[in-house]
């Protein structure tokens, strides 16, 4: 008895921290989704479905209700640029959390560091630097032309690629540290027992180092993933505010279009998104414990 | 217990107070970027003793967004003409019974008792001008006296267009140029706006109202939509070899004012800003580092924008100011830019 109400008086203090500063500010969101909008911005009081409803179907130039792709169109192209950041992400952190793990401590002690050291940094700055480095007669066109490798070009800025470039840069150091930790607690024994029996370089890695890496991939992968699905930054400042991502989208209603029921409603599908591939990922982590 | 409830009380009264008293000498501004002279504000704090916080924004919208939510806590906010009349619609603004301010006697008459505060108890009126669009000359050869070389952009302009990223200006720009009524409720007008800046978009680089100055004079876009008075300072302090178009079917127009949020908790520092700014030395020290034209009385004498260098904010175009649309209007506005950048 004791214990239990050490247990609660303990947590009592981060119970509080996230009731007050995650859950409160959830259920308003979800409370002014399902209200109406007022014309120039907050809501209003009335309980509606419209902020749903416009999420499929929207009145067109005629005033006719119609099915509208657009927003499914924003939704879908923000899974996919995140599923792209997240492979890229892995593509180039695995070989990088290898590296780093086959060196002496004080090696790794710096690497790491070095890969933490641009989250001391704001993300704007960092983002902007993109923007430095890929303007017109930025760094990297005047660096390329210095070694005669281009000539005239086009802008290498305001185009889905460096959008791309600048989430990757963006959300790598949530890649290379998972897969780092998993691959620093990969027994090595097991690759020179490998070794021994004649398996070739790449099979070593399919059967033996990859499967055992799984858990610091999937983290990985979840935590680049997630928070991709809600990038604003880069799409305005790095992809020229042409396409929009649902990060963008949201803000918008909540600026520009003054509808923050149809940005809450958003916001809530959002966070749906995000539950059900967390709830889907947890299923298999379990299952493949059950297995294991 | 008794003695400790009002021990509490009086410790809870007394910092109260203590905050209270430290709010006084504060003052929270929120205004266009880069818009007041960092010489104005160190003097006006040694003048009067008050404290400013400087926050800045680059759109009407984001401004109305920032005050709808209830939670800012701004003393003066510089809004243009249709805004102030939306802001005083819902309640926002503070009757500050601006008529009777100091400032308001060095309002210049043109600009008293307005359509958007028309018993002037809101607002003193601060700045005016023009948006248009800006281009620049080591680029781009061409014309520049028609809204057609924006929004149909030929030579070296062809996907080197950048637009402002919010619809308040870039609309009613599209408006003047297809010959259609501002606010207009048509639906069909409406569709006819969009589908020419839908078929601009192949051409535009980027939509960003931020950093204009260094995209432009860099020659990173050719064309940048833009403010007259910015414009202009671009081109005389870092000499940038930029042009302000003179469109023939006419310039957009703006007037901000200051105005004091419902919530704000320094009202009297408020006004005593806005009187100070006002006062004719601080105008015109506002109108040489701003360079967008004054509202309010200015030493000509000491005025460095005239008219024969100045093309910028004394234009040939014609100017014809926003309004504040209707609900059913400002629909098919957001109707518009949603389908836009979807």
């Amino acid at each position: 008895m004791k214990k239990l109400s050490l247990n609660f008086w303990g947590l009592l203090p981060a119970y509080l921290v996230m009731s007050l500063l995650m859950v409160l500010p959830l259920l308003i969101i979800f409370y002014v989704s399902f209200m109406s909008s007022d014309p120039y911005g907050g809501y209003k009081a009335v309980f509606s479905l419209d902020s749903y409803t416009q999420i499929l179907y929207s009145y067109d130039w005629d005033e006719n209700l119609v099915l509208n792709l657009q927003y499914l169109k924003i939704i879908a192209r923000t899974l996919l640029l995140s599923a792209a950041t997240a492979i890229i992400c892995l593509l180039i952190s695995f070989p990088v959390a290898y590296y780093i793990s086959r060196q002496s401590h004080t090696m790794k002690t710096l690497l790491l560091y070095l890969v933490t050291l641009p989250f001391w940094v704001s993300m704007v700055v960092r983002v902007y630097a993109w923007v430095l480095i890929l303007s017109n007669d930025g760094v990297l066109e005047n660096g390329l032309r210095f070694f005669g490798l281009i000539g005239d070009i086009d802008s290498l800025l305001y185009n889905n690629g460096a959008m791309m470039v600048g989430m990757v840069y963006t959300y790598i150091p949530l890649m290379i540290l998972p897969i780092y930790a998993s691959i620093e607690k990969l027994d090595s024994r097991l690759i020179e027992a490998a070794s021994d029996l004649y398996s070739s370089r790449m099979n070593t890695l399919r059967r033996i180092i990859l499967p055992l890496c799984k858990p610091g991939i999937v983290a990985g992968f979840v935590l680049v993933f997630v928070p991709s699905l809600g990038t604003v930054l880069e799409p305005m400042l790095l992809g020229g505010g042409k396409t929009m991502m649902l990060g963008n989208l949201i803000q918008n209603q909540f600026g520009v279009a003054r509808n923050w029921s149809f940005g809450a409603s958003l916001t809530v599908l959002l966070l749906c998104i995000v539950l059900i591939f967390l709830m889907f990922q947890a299923r298999r982590t379990n299952l493949n414990k059950e297995f294991s | 217990m008794q003695s400790f409830t009002k021990i509490s009380l009086l410790a809870i009264g007394i910092s109260l107070a203590a905050g209270a008293n430290a709010a006084s000498d504060k003052l929270n501004i929120y205004t266009w970027a880069e818009s007041i002279d960092p010489v104005l504000i160190e003097k006006f704090q040694t003048e009067t003793g008050i404290n400013i916080t400087l926050d800045s924004y680059t759109s009407n919208e984001d401004l109305l967004a920032k005050l709808k939510s209830g939670s800012s806590d701004y003393d003066v906010v510089f809004p243009s003409q249709h805004f102030v009349k939306i802001m005083v619609q819902e309640g926002l603004l503070k009757n500050i019974d601006a008529k009777n301010m100091a400032a308001f006697k060095l309002v210049d008459e043109q600009w008293k008792n307005m359509w958007w505060d028309q018993k002037s108890e809101y607002s003193i009126p601060f700045v005016y001008g023009t948006a248009g669009y800006t281009v620049n000359r080591d680029k781009y050869k061409g014309p520049a006296n028609s809204w057609k070389e924006f929004f149909e952009p030929t030579g070296a302009a062809i996907g080197n267009i950048a637009v402002f990223s919010t619809p308040d200006e870039i609309i009613p720009a599209a408006q003047l140029y297809l010959g259609v009524e501002f606010c207009t409720e048509d639906s069909a007008q409406m569709k006819r706006i969009f589908e020419l800046l839908k078929k601009q978009k192949k051409d535009v680089a980027v939509y960003s109202s931020d950093n204009i100055s260094s995209r432009i004079a860099s020659g990173e876009v050719v064309m940048h939509n833009w403010w007259d008075g910015d414009s202009m300072r671009t081109r005389k302090n870092n000499n940038a070899p930029i042009e302000y178009a003179q469109p023939k079917e006419g310039l957009v127009g703006w007037l901000d004012s200051m105005v004091v949020p419902i919530n704000s908790r320094n009202v009297d520092n408020a006004k005593t800003f806005i009187n100070w700014m006002s006062e004719t030395d601080n105008a015109t020290i506002e109108y040489n580092y701003y360079a967008h034209s004054s509202a309010v009385k200015i030493d000509q004498s000491k005025a460095l924008h005239q008219a024969e260098n100045s093309p910028e904010i004394f234009p040939s175009a014609p100017i014809k100011f926003t309004q504040a649309c209707s609900p059913a209007a400002q629909k098919l506005v957001d109707k518009v830019w949603t389908q836009l950048l979807q």
